[in-house]
């Protein structure tokens, strides 16, 4: 009756969500085994061989080198950084993933020179 | 797991590797300069949270230099924050 409408129904329904499936449109498969540079909320940064993942963006990465921020420091990578070997990164927090390769420090294009 | 979702067996998972580091030691950065170092007794659904369950806690305030306070007994700590965990990890050495 109802209940036998209702099942038709939500079978329909049930095939339309299978199709709308959660899918990552980052391939992070290609980057397992390379470094990468991970980017966090807070200001956060590290670096590490990945090693797993899950479409949550979990990482697991090896080696893992953090860099921090001080306020005087603003973006000079080379102080405080530490070994933090196995982690894993909440993907929950993570808002860039990089290789390591792909990437380069240059000077600030934007400075404005001031007339002195 | 869903078929559509085919990640690499051979890889390694996050939720793997904090579901082995149950009953062991785990330092834990949140997005702040806070940290927390205990030992895991569990974690809940990781989906959007984590929450994690920790016994005889030290939380280490970054940037103040030190450590802060020593809990003991259990704490459950909110996932919103936490940005990275380390197992096995003793936190910052000071």
């Amino acid at each position: 009756m109802a209940n036998v409408g209702g099942g038709g129904g939500g079978a329909g329904k049930m095939a339309d969500k299978e199709k709308k499936k959660k899918e990552s449109i980052l391939d992070l498969s290609k980057y397992i085994g390379k470094t990468i540079r991970v980017k966090f909320q807070g200001g956060r940064e590290a670096s590490g061989v990945l090693k797993g993942f899950d479409p949550l963006l979990n990482l697991v990465l090896d080696g893992t080198i953090e860099y921090m921020r001080d306020p005087d420091d603003q973006y000079k990578l080379t102080e405080d950084t530490r070994q933090l070997g196995l982690v894993v990164c909440r993907g929950t927090s993570v808002v860039l993933i990089c290789p390591q390769d792909g990437m380069e420090a240059i000077p600030n294009p934007l400075i404005q020179q001031q007339d002195g | 797991m869903a078929a559509n979702a085919s990640t690499n067996p051979s890889q390694l998972l996050p939720l793997e590797l904090v579901d082995k580091c149950i009953g062991s030691r785990i330092h834990i950065v949140m997005k702040s300069d806070k940290e927390i170092v205990g030992t895991l007794l569990g974690f809940d659904d990781f989906v959007k949270l984590a929450d994690m369950v920790l016994e005889d806690v030290t939380e280490f305030e970054i940037t103040p230099e030190g450590r802060r306070i020593t809990k003991l007994d259990q704490i459950l700590l909110n996932g919103n924050n936490i940005t990275m965990l380390v197992p096995g990890g003793e936190g910052p050495e000071v």
